[in-house]
């Protein structure tokens, strides 16, 4: 029982990381209908401007928070202008093609620019963390999920209640109609670029303590994180959450009690078989092509 | 494509100059085959680091035949095709009479063929027993390989620290498979009991269930083949937060300077064995300082094994006074009691130059030299 | 053979000729020799993604591990069950093959993103098999010693003849894949790819076009694995991975994977463009990403797609000469209008969740006859016309096309059985030219073509019916809007239609433009077709409907001839709301 508890909880824990990669894939895909393949790399570029920051010139942690969460939002809004913006009218292949070489790019020149060592960053807390009975509670897993439900709960309230989370929602939903009634289109793109970046370099630092900061971070994520949001209903925030931490749970309890080897395959596997099964996923929304 | 247009350019003009300037004072290239780009490139920088010393040692004491070395290093990518490639690529100039090749064992056996079809001498540092029994006779390994480094982890656990309910866990790549098999085996051999054998695929997130089956195993010890310091660390930690306290004897990976700064304390304690210690002989500690003046960072394995290896291959060829490749195949063969960095050399025939192991200790973040190990059948 | 074709294959033969023999009798060093035998290999395995996302438009992220299962067969069964190379080949190309249609039968129904994702699942799945079923594949080690093919006797060992054959099979499959693309399956392929709707309506069996092309693809990857294996005597899983797909990919889109030139010249270009760079050392894979993204941005049709516009553009389109084109020979059942009933539509239900879009509509379509269907905005026009061609599966009721109950077949099989139709919004296949959308749908299943004539003559005549013969090499996106208009409508007459639906023709149309339809309206019904149309327009419809039924919130208000159908109160209520709201508005 002890054992299921604490494979119960890293498993959530893990999964709260897929979800909040995977929350910044659908919020891009909703408005532009693309797969940003680079979604997992504005995670190792946070977390590289934390170590950056906080190691390497020794600022404080609250302030590399901050200086990092900016930087990330000026990236995601270069990033919008050099990879998507110029291919906005194309097919989504080409767009996903330019995401890949964005990655290429982004690992390679941060490769280039601070070497290959892998970093290691201090958690939120001091302590490691603290037990209670069989199960270990892991402070800066606790963190991420308290991070996660406290973000997606904001999330929710500037969508639904504000008129530029309205606003950016008629974007995702139909982008001529919502720039007949005079929004601007290319702005609330912009917009969700920024948002969808600085998520992942949220996720980054989050996740640095844990996993470690090297090049390589972010790819490892983000496959799966693209898995969870389709398992959860591709195009749906809550499903992106659920369908990560689903995922999460099942790879960790997959590893304990059948094979920790084909680890990665437990992910892949669920999802085929939702493919096969309900390929909506847990929350989407089957939507008919208009003659 | 001007940039190629520019390079041959340049190659034609150098190359009708060249004769112009040759004088017995003529370098001589040694090809070398390192990851530039690609996941291994950290460990790449290093090994160029230790060759490019030892070949300006040599140069000071006179070159080779007179002649000074020179160091052409190509990319492998690591990648096999990319080995291949670069292997090829140095090939293809006749002037190099011997080359440097990977650390990688998966990377050797690609480049094999090549390598025999070549027929020039190949120091390398891939620690796959095979390598030296596919009958190339090119091949010049510069560490000890894993059959030896898994008879010492067993040989130390079993004998030394007393202890013989073992778990084993390991990397699902060539390096951790193997040293796992061998490590089974050896462990067989004295008469100790593995209840627990974990294999895990790089770069995992999370070891929460290997840990947990590490400490249902009920093991008193365990032996360790890890490829990546980020899973090392994490594995460290998450089996501490979880209290178990066992036994640990690790691969070289155990105790390389990320991994002791990716875990902190929850490597304090744990054994490893390496076979580059600083402290496990003289030529390793004058190595050691040499490096540190020369390069200001502490040297490790990726940096000693090209070290030694560009040492006997110079040794070799001004032995045989000669840059063809039986004479130098044979003087390298014939090395006895040489001491490098990585230990003493004694070529056995099939071309493994060392055999055996240096166990280390964490001893709260600094490693301490404990004991080498040598094994002479 | 027309001199032009025939310049093409003497061209094309000498190249293959010159580059096979190149290795053959010229003595290459071993890197040139392993880089091309890299690139030729890899080519192979490409060329399958140009069939897949290229002409069809699917994507396949796991192309990695149908290459893996080829080298795999070929390397185990060359080591560990001492087969020859070629039984090896042919059974990694049978396993892939295998793998592909399975894979694709199961989830080619979805498409774009999750298929993707199921080719991402499948290519990770393999990885760890590949590495973790040791007994079998020898994991992680890898495989060493794979042996070489035997010719008459002879084992290639030496490199360069390998190489030799490697260039001779990329020639091959090279032509296969582009002669593909000119076959009525190739032309089923990019049907699919510009407009899936609309080719299952042209009568394309779309699951089954998109299935057989996902074959093809990984029996090409299997193919190309294969013989990959064999050149560099050694795989290990690590080269079968996911990372490997990506890279196959990106050589096929930069290249510009509509054209096998593209796919192989994209696949030179990724495995020199590293071997070039290499002199920027550490920082070259930075600026590989770069160069990927400033390609997709600035010749998002890949290299060969770009120089092939400029040519196009430079040449100009070639014009068919008019005088050529033969009559369109519209063939009917009976040539007189005999009041029979050819289409019997009774009670068809369409129910969306709780909405009625069409509630128990009976629809009557007698031989020979222009029948209107209009209405309201929203009263169900296009969606009764949407379940009649069969893309919406109807809730209730019953279709009878000339007594065959046809409610149950999917859109290709209706079309298969006569029925034709035009889109509101005009669904042509937008990358092919206007003469091959017409040939698509002349090529529809169960055509009858007169003996001696082929599907493309019948294009022909089929244009020049609608007055744009002499436009027949154009690329559709070239043409105005009206004549685009023109050319779905041939699309839809060279299947020799016995029922042709016309969803708002005039829908965009100007006054000219209008003209010009209801003057084609006039002919085709003066050549006997029978045609089912629904427009807004009033005008067209008093001069061309013989019958017409209105609808309103998806019933049917009124049916029978224009006269008293337009001054039916009920019509004019539904139209122009009840009196006393009239005297407010």
């Amino acid at each position: 029982m002890g054992i299921a508890l604490q494979l119960l909880f890293t498993g959530l824990g893990v999964g709260s990381i897929y979800a909040l990669v995977a929350l910044g894939f659908v919020l891009i895909y909703r408005a532009t209908n693309v797969v940003n393949f680079a979604q997992g790399d504005f995670a190792m570029l946070g977390a590289f401007s934390m170590v950056v920051l906080c190691i390497d010139l020794g600022w404080p942690y609250w302030l590399g928070i901050v200086l990092t969460i900016i930087t990330m939002a000026l990236f995601g809004a270069l990033f919008n202008l050099g990879v998507y913006y110029p291919l906005r009218h194309r097919t989504f292949l080409p767009v996903i093609i330019s995401t890949i070489g964005a990655s290429i790019l982004l690992e390679n020149g941060v490769l280039a620019a601070y070497g290959p060592r892998p970093q290691s960053l201090p958690g939120v807390f001091a302590s490691q963390g603290f037990s209670i009975g069989p199960v270990f509670f892991d402070s800066q897993y606790l963190t991420i999920l308290a991070v996660t439900v406290f973000g997606v709960a904001l999330q929710y309230l500037f969508f639904e209640r504000t008129l530029l989370g309205k606003k950016l929602q008629a974007v995702s939903q139909d982008k001529e109609m919502a720039s007949l009634l005079g929004i601007p289109v290319a702005f609330m793109i912009a917009l969700t670029f920024v948002y969808s970046a600085t998520l992942g370099g949220l996720a980054g630092i989050l996740v640095a303590p844990i996993l470690f900061v090297s090049v390589q971070m972010g790819a490892s994520i983000a496959l799966k994180a693209f898995a969870a949001s389709i398992i959860g209903g591709f195009g749906d925030v809550t499903g992106a959450i659920v369908g990560g931490l689903a995922l999460g749970v099942i790879e960790t309890f997959g590893a304990a009690y059948i094979s920790v080897p084909y680890k990665d395959g437990f992910a892949f596997l669920v999802l085929f078989v939702f493919l096969l099964i309900r390929p909506q996923g847990i929350f989407g929304e089957r939507v008919a092509e208009k003659a | 494509m001007r940039f190629r247009t520019l390079a041959l350019v340049f190659a034609a003009a150098s190359s009708v100059l060249t004769p112009l300037t040759s004088t017995a004072a003529d370098p001589l290239k040694i090809g070398m085959v390192a990851p530039l780009t690609g996941p291994g490139a950290e460990s790449g920088r290093f090994q160029m680091n230790g060759a490019k010393l030892a070949v300006e040692q040599i140069n000071k004491s006179g070159g080779v035949l007179g002649r000074p070395l020179e160091l052409v290093v190509e990319d492998d990518q690591t990648t096999n095709p990319g080995a291949v490639l670069a292997f090829s690529r140095l090939a293809g100039d006749a002037s190099i009479p011997a080359f440097v090749g990977s650390i990688r064992s998966t990377q050797v056996h690609a480049m094999a063929p090549d390598i025999l079809k070549t027929g020039k001498p190949v120091m390398i540092g891939g620690t796959d027993p095979q390598l030296t029994k596919l009958g190339n006779p090119w091949l010049f390994r510069f560490r000890p390989n894993d059959s030896y480094s898994a008879r010492v982890i067993a040989d130390f656990g079993v004998n030394v620290l007393k202890l013989k309910k073992w778990a084993i866990v390991h990397s699902t790549d060539a390096f951790g498979t193997n040293g796992m098999k061998n490590l089974t085996e050896a462990l067989q051999k004295l008469g100790a009991t593995t209840v627990l054998t974990q294999g895990y695929t790089n770069n995992s997130q999370d070891f929460t269930p290997v840990a947990l089956a590490v400490k249902q195993s009920g093991a008193e010890v365990m032996g360790t083949y890890m490829t990546f310091e980020p899973d090392q660390g994490i594995f460290a930690k998450q089996l501490r937060q979880l209290g178990v306290t066992i036994s640990w004897v690790g691969s070289p990976t155990t105790v390389t300077t990320t991994a002791l700064k990716l875990a902190g304390p929850a490597l304090y304690g744990s054994y490893a064995v390496v076979d580059f210690n600083r402290d496990s002989s003289p030529a390793a500690k004058a190595f050691a300082a040499l490096y540190e003046t020369t390069y200001k960072s502490t040297p490790d394995v990726f940096s000693s094994w090209t070290y030694d290896a560009m040492t006997v291959l110079a040794r070799a060829i001004n032995t045989a006074k000669s840059v063809e490749p039986e004479a130098i195949r044979k003087a390298i063969l014939a090395t006895r009691d040489f001491a490098g960095a990585e230990g003493t050399f004694n070529f056995d025939q099939n071309g493994d130059g060392l055999h055996g192991y240096n166990i280390v200790r964490n001893d709260n973040g600094t490693i301490v030299f404990d004991k080498h190990v040598e094994f002479r059948d | 053979m027309p001199t032009r074709r025939l310049g093409g294959a003497i061209v094309f033969v000498a190249a293959a000729a010159a580059t096979i023999a190149v290795p053959l009798v010229h003595p290459m060093p071993a890197y040139s020799l392993n880089l091309l035998m890299q690139a030729s290999t890899y080519a192979i395995a490409v060329f399958g993604l140009t069939i897949v996302l290229g002409y069809t438009g699917q994507i396949n992220l796991a192309q990695a591990a149908f290459f893996g299962i080829g080298a795999y067969c070929v390397a185990l069964g060359t080591t560990t069950f001492a087969l020859p190379f070629w039984i090896a080949l042919a059974l990694g190309i049978v396993l892939a093959g295998v793998a592909g249609a399975a894979l694709g039968l199961t989830t080619l129904r979805l498409g774009g993103h999750y298929l993707a994702m199921v080719t991402i699942s499948f290519q990770t799945i393999l990885s760890l098999v590949l590495t973790n079923w040791i007994p079998v594949t020898r994991g992680p080690d890898g495989i060493s010693g794979i042996k070489r093919p035997t010719v008459a006797g002879y084992a290639l060992t030496d490199s360069g003849v390998y190489l030799a054959l490697c260039f001779a099979a990329l020639w091959i499959v090279g032509f296969f894949v582009w002669r593909l693309g000119h076959t009525r399956l190739g032309r089923h392929m990019q049907a699919v790819r510009d407009n899936e709707l609309a080719a299952g309506v042209v009568g394309v069996d779309t699951y089954r076009t998109k299935v057989i092309a996902f074959t093809l693809s990984s029996v090409l990857g299997g193919f190309g694995g294969g013989l990959f294996a064999s050149g560099f005597s050694y795989i290990s899983p690590d080269q079968f991975s996911f990372a490997e797909s990506v890279v196959f990919l990106t050589m096929a889109l930069l290249g510009g994977v509509r054209s096998p030139f593209g796919t192989a010249l994209g696949t030179a270009l990724l495995i020199l463009l590293p071997e070039w760079l290499r002199f920027l050392k550490v920082v070259y894979l930075a600026v590989y990403g770069a160069a990927v993204i400033l390609i997709m941005v600035f010749m998002p049709e890949g290299i060969w797609g770009f120089a092939a516009g400029l040519v196009r553009r430079v040449r100009g389109a070639p014009t068919e000469p008019a005088a050529s084109v033969p009559p369109l020979p519209l063939t009917t059942r009976t040539a007189q209008s005999d009041g029979t009933t050819l289409l019997r539509v009774s009670k068809i239900s369409k129910h969306f969740g709780g909405l009625k879009a069409v509630d128990e509509v009976d629809l009557e379509v007698r031989r020979n006859e222009v029948h209107a269907l209009i209405g309201p905005n929203g009263s169900g026009k296009s969606t009764l016309l949407n379940v009649l061609s069969g893309l919406y599966v109807l809730s209730g009721g019953e279709i009878r096309l000339e007594g065959e109950a046809i409610g149950a077949l999917p859109p290709h099989e209706r079309a298969a059985r006569g029925l034709g139709r035009t889109f509101q919004n005009i669904r042509l296949f937008t990358a092919m030219s206007v003469l091959d959308n017409v040939i698509v749908g002349a090529e529809r299943p169960g055509n009858p073509v007169e003996p001696g004539s082929s599907a493309r003559d019948l294009a022909r005549a089929a244009l020049g019916f609608v007055g744009l013969a002499d436009r027949a090499q154009r690329s559709v996106t070239s043409l105005s809007y009206g004549h685009q208009r023109r050319v779905e409508i041939a699309r839809a007459l060279a299947g020799n239609p016995r029922l042709l639906l016309l969803d708002e023709p005039g829908a965009g149309l100007n006054h000219v433009e209008k003209d010009d339809l209801v003057a084609l309206l006039k002919r085709l019904k003066g050549h006997g077709l029978t045609i089912l149309i629904i427009d807004h327009d009033m005008n067209l419809v008093e001069k061309v409907a013989d019958h017409i039924t209105v609808l309103n919130f998806g019933r049917r208000i009124a049916d029978g001839a224009p006269g008293e159908v337009l001054r039916h109160p009920d019509v004019i209520a539904a139209y122009l709301g009840e009196v006393k709201d009239r005297a407010a508005a």
